[in-house]
């Protein structure tokens, strides 16, 4: 006979499942309690974001799984915004909340919340589970769900009664699922071999093709397919901030981030050409500008494995639905049989000096320089782990690595906070890399005591906090757009990060823009940055730069791609 | 305005997930008929949408674990259950889409 806790932890192992993070209370009690001997090796972080937030970290680095749990109630709601930043950027997670005991569902007990109904449109799947019966089912089927297509969240509510019951357990069970009309249409796949010869006239009657990598693209695990394939192509390639890493920055075809804070050869070669292959991108807001106005000129060839993602914002000329590890190889060895136009001409166009950026190494904004000396001093396979803000979009654009996982941040949702846990959760997947967080100074503050997670694990993430002393990027907003009203950005009266890390038992030094006014930067500086990265214990990097810089290039909401904002050119 | 019968079996939250998808367009719900169909369950929604908004009401019900099937009495709802749009629509009436 065996409790039900034990069956959710031997569930768990049966999936795979060696780490999870979370945070411990009333309901779930009985699972912790069952935790010792499991197998599962139990993070505890300081937050119950900061545990989902781990998980989603662990995950997207990963590929695999990531697990959350939480007691029931405020434990449950404080998971919900991870819950939804998995949702929006395709995350694997499941989240185990305790749930009051199954007599008292329905009273308003003590810390009772309807985290089925709260999370049901965050979730791909959920289930209260109501008998212990159904505990290895219910298990089975969340991974199934998290895992497959789109990955996505699941959440997994149990009764803490039932936690604590015993039942004879023969084991773990296999999910079979029933075919379903989305996969009818995934499987379908690139079996129908009209699809090359219609991509291949669409090529040969286009002038000015581009192609579109997005996160669906590296999900599939078919990146050296589409290297291949993006080589073959040969033309003008940028990347959703999702999909860095996918093209090696170093390919002549190129043109790096593409959206509203992308680059000007890439949002300019989007809005002029005539034929857009997108590769597991959504076609966000973000990137497409105002969506009536979004390559106008365009027809849309769109690979996806989630139907539900065509006809969104903009309709597509010809989805190639399905998985794209099936369909981008399939592809890629079928237009090897096809000669293709030569687009050398609007590729010279495209990716040529005159769109190159107005200042490349970064002269007018001393954090851009901070930025490029931090990432060119990475160790080869290293993760950025990025916040949400000014830094972010900074970061994204001086981001030179080729690997796929490389570059971690919350991107559909825009979630505050995200990093330093979720960096927590990439270290300890990925113990020997160097893990880099650059977070800004609001965002580092809203999951700050996760320092306490670091510290105690010995966690040796490289911390770097963008410290302009305001909200930044609703201060440009306010800037561009309120006629600078700056109403509630301002953040002058930010504690001193660098004792607070020393409370935290963490080594944390400061650098100002004044550090970045030489180029190349002194010894003494380089050699601060080399310390920093190459130490064996956590370090914070506090860098106090000006309140008021911005990210450029910027596409002001509800503009075109060609309306976008550029910086000046810095004065030689 | 359009009905649409979507069969499903009836699993834990699947009509909610079915319900939510038009109401987080803040569409109205103004019928709601759901009854067990053979082994399944059948719902039955009339709603006021627009072209676009059917395209992605019908690709974000299939995608739902427990939907079984989706149709309606739209001329063109077989359309949007496959390609969409058809390969012989204009780029003009592609913006158009987008628009509304």
């Amino acid at each position: 006979m065996l409790k039900g806790a034990d069956i959710v932890l031997k569930c768990l192992r049966a999936e795979g499942v060696e780490l999870v993070f979370g945070y411990p209370g009333g309901a779930i009690m009985p699972l912790y309690d069952a935790l010792e001997g499991s197998g599962v090796r139990h993070i505890l972080t300081r937050h119950e974001q900061g545990a989902v937030f781990a998980a989603e970290g662990y995950a997207r680095v990963t590929g695999e799984v990531g697990v959350a749990m939480a007691t029931s109630g405020p434990g449950a709601t404080n998971l919900v915004t991870g819950i939804a930043d998995a949702k929006m950027d395709s995350v694997p997670l499941v989240c185990i909340t305790g749930q009051v005991r199954s007599a008292l569902i329905g009273t308003d007990a003590f810390q009772e919340t309807d985290v089925f109904g709260v999370t049901l449109s965050l979730t791909k799947w959920s289930r209260l589970v109501r008998t212990i019966d159904e505990i290895p089912e219910a298990i089975a089927e969340g991974f199934h769900w998290a895992r497959s297509g789109r990955p996505g969240p699941v959440v997994i509510d149990i009764p803490t009664d039932l936690l604590k019951a015993k039942k004879d357990f023969s084991g773990p069970v296999k999910f079979r699922p029933h075919a379903r009309p989305a996969d009818a249409k995934a499987d379908g796949g690139f079996t129908d071999t009209g699809l090359t010869e219609k991509i291949v006239a669409l090529l040969q009657q286009s002038s000015k093709p581009v192609a579109l990598i997005g996160a669906g693209a590296k999900l599939s695990g078919s990146i050296p397919e589409l290297r291949r394939l993006l080589d073959q192509l040969n033309i003008p390639t940028f990347a959703t901030v999702h999909g860095l890493g996918a093209v090696p920055p170093q390919s002549p075809y190129y043109l790096g981030m593409v959206g509203m804070h992308g680059t000007r050869a890439a949002n300019m070669a989007l809005h002029e050409t005539d034929l857009l292959l997108v590769f597991g991108a959504r076609l966000d807001d973000r990137v497409t500008g105002d969506p009536t106005r979004f390559a106008p000129h365009a027809k849309i060839v769109h690979f996806e494995i989630d139907p539900a993602q065509l006809d969104r914002v903009r309709p597509c000329e010809l989805p190639v639905i399905g998985n794209l590890g099936d369909t981008i190889p399939a592809f890629q060895a079928e237009l090897r049989r096809h000669s293709l136009p030569d687009f050398s001409q609007w590729r010279s166009v495209a990716c040529g000096d005159e769109r190159a950026e107005l200042d490349p190494r970064g002269l007018a904004q001393p954090t851009i320089r901070f930025l490029d000396e931090l990432f060119s001093r990475l160790p080869q396979e290293s993760v950025v782990v990025a916040d949400v803000g000014q830094h972010q979009m900074w970061a994204a654009q001086r981001y030179r690595s080729s690997s796929p996982r490389g570059f971690i941040t919350s991107g559909g949702l825009g979630a505050m906070g995200f990093a330093l846990p979720a960096a927590v959760g990439v270290q300890l997947a990925k113990p020997d890399t160097c893990v880099l967080c650059v977070s800004g100074d609001g965002g580092f503050q809203m999951n700050i005591q996760e320092l306490a997670t670091v510290h105690r694990l010995g966690l040796p993430v490289k911390m770097v906090i963008i410290d302009n002393k305001y909200l930044g990027m609703v201060r440009q907003w306010q800037q561009l757009f309120y006629e600078r009203n700056y109403a509630e950005t301002d953040l002058s009266d930010n504690p001193d990060f660098v004792e607070i890390a020393k409370a935290y038992k963490i080594h944390s030094f400061r650098l100002n823009e004044d550090s970045m006014r030489e180029f190349p930067v002194s010894t003494e500086t380089g050699d601060q940055i080399d310390r920093f990265l190459r130490s064996p214990e956590p370090e914070l990097l506090v860098f106090d730069c000006a309140p008021e810089a911005n990210v450029f290039p910027m596409v002001p909401a509800g503009a075109a791609l060609s309306e976008m904002l550029l910086e000046e050119e810095p004065s030689q | 305005m359009q009905s649409f019968y979507i069969r499903y079996r009836n699993t834990q939250g699947t009509l909610m997930r079915i319900l939510n998808a038009a109401s987080r367009r803040a569409l109205d719900l103004p019928l709601v008929q759901a009854e067990p169909a053979g082994h399944d369950h059948q719902v039955t929604l009339a709603l006021e949408v627009n072209h676009k908004q059917v395209g992605q009401l019908y690709r974000e019900w299939c995608s739902i674990a427990d939907v079984i099937n989706v149709s309606s009495g739209l001329a063109q709802a077989a359309e949007w259950a496959a390609a969409h749009p058809p390969v012989g629509v204009t780029m003009e009436e592609s913006r158009a889409a987008a628009r509304a």
